[in-house]
């Protein structure tokens, strides 16, 4: 995946298997290791029925999220890269792993994309301002997924149109599924100024937070902002 | 499907004034509001469209002449596609359900436990930066 890992616990040793399971995903779908099983289905050398249950279920986990997100989480758009889900999945998965070690305050964070049990504060970076944050978010057990302008050059796109949205500068979501509140981050940021934040105050479960390129910040009501 | 659409937008045409007051020896005003819901339409394959408006229809009596008045109090679209163009003007009905404010700059300071965000032009900063504050909530 290409992102830094941290694992923090307050209640415990973090057990390595943690760590063995991030290897595991990175191995298994990782866009840039030629040998990854989503790599050979990218490159038609495996086909989806032959993938392992496991490949089978993130697949079909995208594909509900693609009707969930009207089409602006499209995984086939991008080539068949399930990254933008993955991430987000993978924590959660790691998240059983520290219930399962008996550990209950605990955060991840893989690349910005935050998952917490217990009690935590956490800044949410400026999309201007890499060193300054735009927004302090507190809660108990939280998934928080970011999706910006900033994260890898113009790399989201609307999958309707290939054209990187406007007027946007990042769109946060927060709810129970950290690789939900990821696809629905990247969706609601490709549907652009217009019909992102409408779309997110929709959303059953989740809060989000929307800053636009004008400077204004749209919230859900329920946004767990400090 | 597209008829029905149009049958809804004809119902607005109705309801416009239809005649002029004027004066009069007796006179005798009643107002009736019904609301009326039009069919589900189908917007293209993004879904159903359904518009109920209000009408409050406006009868008055004078002598044997009456004059009707429709006017429309109300638009609601309880059901709507959104993926449409045309539906962007209603989706922005939905912002007022979201709260607004401006962008503002905060300064890290050491009760941020955490640093979220699309991170990848700057991740050393961040996880430095993670790292030493939690180091510091240790000290």
């Amino acid at each position: 995946m290409g992102m830094p890992i941290v694992v923090a616990a307050r209640d415990g040793e973090v057990p390595d298997e943690v760590f063995d399971w991030f290897r595991h995903v990175d191995e298994t779908f990782s866009t840039f290791k030629e040998e990854s099983e989503v790599s050979r289905i990218r490159r038609g050398g495996l086909a989806l029925e032959d993938a392992s249950a496991e490949v089978q279920r993130v697949f079909a986990r995208c594909e509900e999220l693609r009707e969930e997100t009207r089409g602006f989480f499209d995984v086939e758009a991008l080539g068949l890269d399930p990254s933008g889900f993955v991430k987000g999945w993978s924590v959660d998965e790691a998240a059983a792993i520290l219930e399962r070690a008996g550990l209950e305050e605990y955060a991840i964070n893989a690349g910005g994309d935050i998952r917490t049990s217990g009690h935590w504060t956490i800044g949410i970076q400026h999309p201007l301002d890499a060193q300054a944050i735009a927004k302090v978010v507190e809660g108990d057990d939280l998934a928080l997924a970011t999706s910006g302008a900033y994260e890898r050059g113009e790399h989201v796109r609307d999958p309707h149109t290939g054209v990187a949205p406007q007027g946007v500068l990042s769109v946060t979501v927060t709810g129970p599924d950290l690789g939900t509140a990821d696809a629905y981050a990247t969706a609601a940021f490709a549907m652009g100024a217009r019909r992102g934040p409408a779309w997110t105050a929709r959303l059953r479960g989740y809060e989000a937070m929307t800053i636009l390129a004008d400077g204004r910040v749209l919230s859900t009501p329920g946004f767990p902002a400090a | 499907m597209q008829t029905k659409l149009v049958a809804a937008i004809g119902a607005v045409a109705v309801a416009l004034p239809v005649a002029n007051a004027t004066a009069a020896v007796k006179k005798k005003v009643s107002t009736v509001t019904k609301t009326i819901t039009g069919p589900q339409a189908v917007a293209d394959r993004w879904g159903y469209v359904e518009v109920v408006l209000t009408v409050k229809k406006t009868t008055t009596t004078t002598g044997t002449r009456k004059k009707v008045t429709r006017t429309i109090t109300n638009v609601s679209v309880p059901v709507y596609p959104n993926h449409t163009d045309r539906s962007v003007f209603i989706n922005q009905q939905a912002i007022p359900l979201l709260t607004q404010e401006v962008l503002t700059t905060t300064k890290f300071n050491p009760n941020i436990q955490l640093v979220g965000g699309a991170t990848a032009t700057s991740y050393a900063f961040a996880q430095s930066l993670q790292a030493a504050l939690l180091k510091a909530k240790s000290i």
